[in-house]
């Protein structure tokens, strides 16, 4: 990037007034968005915060059990001595056994923290800030920003000054900042599982994050009892509070000693970190990204061959030419011809041969022979049909008699 | 920033990506087809538009909102959008119906993202229809109450 992007100043009293026009963003922001290593330095430095705990090393083995061998009809797992009670002769010891200790017992010296190597640590808060400098993942971690003037936001240091806790809420909501702390109020809700009784009762949302600069800072207490909001000096950004969950775009609200501070911090691309040493910006592996604007740049486009239609090799089904019209002109465009011809020719010729007459005489005789012996045939049927019915009458007529006789 | 890096830190989990019945969609305001997908995904590229419903009069001709993402290509037209602003996005309420509303979806694209540009007018369509129907019953209704 040639030119350094600019960031306005906002006055704390005022979301529409501007103290300071035009800031250049540090450096920081212009990390390249490194989500692998935000994920791997997130999910071990999450576990630092940890508390060793551990099952009671004597949890399931205060029993004198000894296993009864074979011979005795029953499973060879050890068995609780003694008589008089229902635990005796009860299985003891094995993690399959009910009462018994659990494999692998929790220990206390369990590695409980993990260590991450600085330079990683480094590169994961430098891609969080740059992160929380782009609407779109600032949007896509979930914070309500529609009415937030810029982002990043930067705000003067008045806010530092802040002991109310009123002057506070104000302050967000002049900042369009109040609607991500709804969101916190309206989503806080009971934790599903046994923490609810181990003091976590309800599981809340992360809202906006204040970073400030001076020490002498009173605005922690005044920010203290907003739901959701985390105060937090610069010189101790907490990617566990940048990059809450592993997730990038946290929504920041900068103080501006706090935002002019971020060059010294973490350096910039021309000159190593002052504070953290030693420490040089991570640099992008392709300084433009955009693939859609390189690939249709008239650089590339000049040199490039034209986009090459899909040829059709052939139909997905195959055509009989020999009974398709179409298929057959496709392969031979001379098909269509030779059939006009033909057709025309047996036209022609249909009302002068002999041999078509012949055979036209033929057809017509036989017809007449067929129409013939059919006629026969049917009168034939005819006559059989009004005996037949002759006969019917004549029987019925006479039972008739008969029965009218009786 | 790039809409390719955004899609990668993006698509495996954002706020609004729901994940139901094997499908994945998005309620992202500038996703009009409502699934989950790079192109469609709105609020990770430069230029987008979202055709949103708002629930108003009924004497509102449409109850449609037309938010536009914010770009460098459109300051202008951004700056005189009077509705909500934001830093993201422009709010142009659709008032004076679906074509002229059309058109500034048109513009917004120009030639490029055929299928984007059919998607939002497919919905603003859709949500044109729908209001017209609304509209309908409840002026039906309150005829219906007044006798």
């Amino acid at each position: 990037m040639t030119s350094v992007p600019l960031v306005s100043v906002f006055s704390a009293d005022d979301s529409t007034k501007v103290t300071a026009k035009h800031i250049p963003l540090p450096a920081v922001f212009q990390t390249p968005i490194r989500p692998d290593i935000v994920s791997f330095v997130h999910t071990n430095i999450a576990k630092n915060r940890r508390q060793a705990h551990a099952v009671n090393p004597q949890a399931g083995m205060q029993h004198s059990a000894e296993s009864w061998g074979t011979g005795r009809a029953v499973a060879r797992i050890p068995r609780v001595s003694g008589s008089g009670t229902h635990r005796s002769g009860q299985a003891a010891f094995g993690n399959q056994c009910r009462k018994g200790r659990m494999s692998l017992p929790i220990k206390v010296w369990r590695r409980w923290h993990r260590r991450v190597n600085i330079k990683q640590k480094r590169h994961a808060a430098a891609t969080a800030v740059a992160a929380t400098g782009i609407v779109p993942l600032v949007l896509a971690r979930g914070h309500r920003i529609s009415q937030v003037p810029q982002i990043p936001l930067v705000v003067e240091d008045k806010i530092e000054s802040y002991e109310k806790t009123t002057d506070a809420l104000n302050f967000l909501k002049r900042f369009g900042a109040f609607e991500d702390v709804q969101k916190v109020v309206s989503t806080k809700v009971v934790r599903a599982g046994i923490s609810k009784q181990r003091g976590k009762k309800y599981r809340v949302r992360k809202g906006p994050l204040v970073v400030y600069f001076n020490e002498n800072a009173k605005l922690l207490k005044a920010f203290r009892n907003v739901p959701g909001v985390e105060v937090v000096n610069v010189t101790r950004l907490n990617l566990l509070q940048l990059a809450p969950g592993g997730q990038l775009g946290r929504f920041v609200i900068w103080t501006q000693s706090a935002f002019a501070h971020l060059d010294k911090l973490f350096g910039t691309y021309r000159y190593a970190s002052v504070l953290k040493d030693g420490y040089q910006l991570l640099r992008p592996l392709l300084t433009n990204p955009d693939l859609a604007r390189i690939i249709n740049s008239n650089q590339v486009q000049e040199k490039v061959q034209p986009a090459k239609t899909t040829k059709v090799l052939h139909e997905v089904q195959k055509k009989n030419p020999l009974k398709n019209t179409k298929a057959m002109d496709r392969l031979n465009p001379y098909a269509k011809k030779q059939r006009a011809a033909a057709t025309a020719a047996i036209k022609a010729n249909t009302k002068g041969t002999k041999k078509i007459k012949k055979n036209k005489a033929l057809k017509k005789a036989s017809r007449a022979a067929f129409n013939k012996v059919s006629a026969a045939l049917n009168d034939a049927t005819k006559a059989a049909v009004q005996e037949e019915q002759d006969i019917k009458v004549k029987y019925f007529s006479v039972q008739k008699g008969a029965a009218q006789a009786e | 920033m790039s809409q390719q890096v955004l899609w990668e830190v993006v698509k495996g989990n954002n706020a609004f990506l729901v994940k139901r019945n094997g499908l994945t969609l998005s309620t992202d305001p500038f996703n009009n087809t409502g699934v989950q997908t790079y192109s469609s995904t709105g609020f990770i590229s430069k230029n987008a538009v979202g055709v949103a419903p708002t629930s108003g009069k009924v004497n509102q001709i449409n109850n449609i909102n037309l938010v536009a993402k914010k770009s460098t290509k459109f300051q202008q037209a951004d700056r005189k959008a009077k509705n909500t602003q934001s830093v993201y996005a422009s709010t142009l309420a659709v008032k004076h119906g679906v074509h002229t509303a059309s058109r500034v979806i048109r513009k917004r694209f120009g030639t490029s993202r055929l299928g984007l540009q059919k998607a939002a007018l497919r919905k603003l369509v859709k949500l044109n229809r729908a209001n017209s129907v609304r509209r309908r019953n409840e002026i039906a209704a309150a005829k219906a109450q007044k006798k």
